[in-house]
């Protein structure tokens, strides 16, 4: 492999060649088109399934489908897009249906502004579904990462059948950056669980492994089983009895917990720092270059970035963060993920939000202005 | 640590989104850290156009920039935009027969289109020959790799005369910075 110039959204169409997708089912939106582009042409070239569907709703109901008959299946979308597909979205959490939907974040609320960045749709990944449901979201912050981390999405789709969201923004989509790939082997590429027993009549197909997670037969391998987004118990008919309701929505978020470890925050420069800032996607990299900047200034910052958002990633953002008296939240929204920080920090820490909005990227000057505000109060780190 | 943020400025349809492409190609050959970023709209049909190129011997943490160390202005538009948030020792490089302002220390003036027009009879090459016009300023990426950057990403047909596109854009450079070079000496 050699080092090429490859965009964000090419770098996660090729991710999903990688992790084995052959099908994409899909409807083309700014700033997310080259994804469903890319895949159109790659798909095809190997035996794999390309369809422009009518909508976002019958996009992600294509999606399933193909899951259900055993395909790698995944679809690209934004903002807009992104709301029509909360209620299949639910439905796949519930019926355990493994699937990969992309989210390229641009300016909304509504149609908003196609062309332009923003992190908007975070809070939108984990409540947009009705109900009360875990979802597994994650948040990229390069082009080499929008390749790996759609592996990744992949990975944790199939091996726990549920949906995943990789969500980044307009920035990284269109971004060019010089990058070397590499085709994951073939035991870094997880499968779901199948069932292994000749068909019989005793099948079970919601009845959980150790990981919390049943055998997914394909549609048409010859075993019995009724998928539905109604309650049901681990034959999958439908059942109103609450320790059954209760039990198995304890399971689905249960089986969702190992993901902050499978993906864990990175810390940058975070050992000695007195002031931190929290952010992620491309804000991130705007924020290490703030952290850098104030360094050299002789300020110790440092940048905590999730990869995931959710589930959060509790224990070490409380054991990271728990000791500082000053965060800076960076987001290109009006303050989503700052909730999530101010939630799980104790009441000591001091969080700032440093907010972007208009649909232009998050500037180094403006993070240190957050920062500034803290060190200009003679705040340190505990 | 080296770092050039390169800002190529214009027209809509006049390549510079392809041009970053070929620069950026060509300083992954040279072995350079590269992220590029566009404006992101209806720019084929017309209207402002921009590219940004950030280069540098290190990781880029951020590839987005406020302010160019280098400017590429095809047209007055663009020289207007974003000559004003150029410093002193920043780098600007402009098409002489579409913006008017004298030369300078670091204000390079070339007619890019009319010697795409003329000499290489083709207009579209004007964002190869500033290509290689600007390869000569930046330095640190060898002429032979921007040739084969602008082969390589050329459409059928186009190879050959991007190549002696960047090629004259590149001498053209470096004789004019050494003329800027001997007035400076005439000046001292």
């Amino acid at each position: 492999m050699a080092i090429e110039l490859v965009s964000g959204n090419e770098a996660c169409a090729r991710g999903a060649i990688a992790a084995g997708c052959n099908f994409f089912g899909g409807y083309p939106i700014s700033p997310s088109s080259e994804i469903a582009e890319t895949l159109a042409k790659l798909l095809p070239e190997r035996q794999g399934i390309f369809i422009q569907m009518e909508d976002e709703m019958a996009s992600v109901g294509s999606v399933l489908g193909a899951s259900l008959g055993g395909a790698k299946a995944m679809t690209a979308t934004s903002g807009p897009g992104f709301t029509l597909m909360q209620e299949h979205l639910g439905y796949a959490t519930l019926a355990e249906i493994p699937c990969v939907v992309v989210d390229v974040m641009r300016v909304g609320p509504s149609t908003g502004v196609p062309t332009a960045p923003s992190q908007g749709d975070v809070m939108q990944a984990r409540w947009g579904s009705h109900g009360d449901r875990e979802v597994a979201v994650l948040a990229p912050a390069s082009v080499k990462e929008i390749y790996d981390m759609t592996v990744n999405a992949f990975n944790i789709a199939e091996r726990l059948r549920t949906p995943v969201v990789l969500m980044f923004d307009e920035v990284l989509a269109h971004m060019r950056e010089g990058v070397e790939l590499f085709q994951p082997s073939v035991e870094e590429l997880w499968s779901r669980p199948r069932p292994v027993d000749h068909p019989s009549s005793t099948f079970q197909p919601y009845s959980p492994n150790s990981e919390g997670v049943a055998l997914m037969p394909n549609f048409g391998d010859g075993y019995h089983f009724h998928v539905t987004g109604l309650m049901h118990n681990e034959k999958g008919f439908p059942t109103t009895h609450p320790e059954t309701i209760r039990q198995l929505m304890a399971r689905l978020k249960r089986k969702m917990e190992p993901l902050p470890l499978w993906l864990p925050a990175e810390h940058y420069r975070l050992k000695d720092a007195e002031v931190a800032v929290v952010a992620y996607g491309i804000t991130a990299r705007v924020a290490k270059e703030a952290v850098d900047r104030l360094r050299d200034q002789g300020i110790l910052a440092g940048v905590y970035r999730p990869r995931i958002l959710w589930p959060v990633g509790r224990s070490d953002l409380i054991e990271t963060l728990g000791k500082f008296q000053s965060i800076v939240v960076a987001e290109m929204n009006q303050g989503q993920w700052v909730e999530v920080v101010e939630r799980y920090l104790p009441n000591s820490v001091r969080v700032l939000l440093q907010s972007k909005l208009g649909g232009e990227p998050m500037t180094t000057e403006e993070i240190l202005d957050g920062c500034r505000e803290f060190v200009k109060k003679g705040v340190r780190a505990l | 640590m080296w770092k050039k943020e390169i800002r190529l400025a214009g027209s809509g349809g006049q390549g510079l989104g392809f041009a970053a492409m070929v620069l950026a190609d060509a300083a992954i050959k040279a072995g350079l850290h590269v992220s590029t970023l566009q404006s992101y709209g209806p720019e084929a049909r017309g209207g402002a156009s921009r590219s940004d190129v950030t280069l540098s011997d290190e990781d880029i943490a951020n590839p987005w920039f406020s302010k160019p160390s280098v400017l590429l202005a095809l047209n007055e538009k663009a020289w207007i935009k974003y000559g004003p948030q150029l410093g002193e020792e920043d780098w600007v490089l402009v098409d002489s027969d579409w913006v008017n302002i004298p030369a300078g220390r670091t204000i390079f003036r070339l007619p890019l289109e009319r010697i795409a027009k003329t000499e290489l009879r083709e207009k579209l090459t004007t964002n190869m020959v500033a290509v290689g016009a600007l390869g000569a300023l930046v330095g640190h990426i060898p002429l032979s790799a921007l040739m084969e950057a602008a082969r390589f990403r050329a459409p059928k047909g186009f190879g050959g005369i991007n190549q002696d596109a960047v090629k004259r854009g590149w001498e053209l450079m470096e004789d004019l910075r050494g003329g800027v070079k001997d007035a400076n000496a005439r000046g001292a």
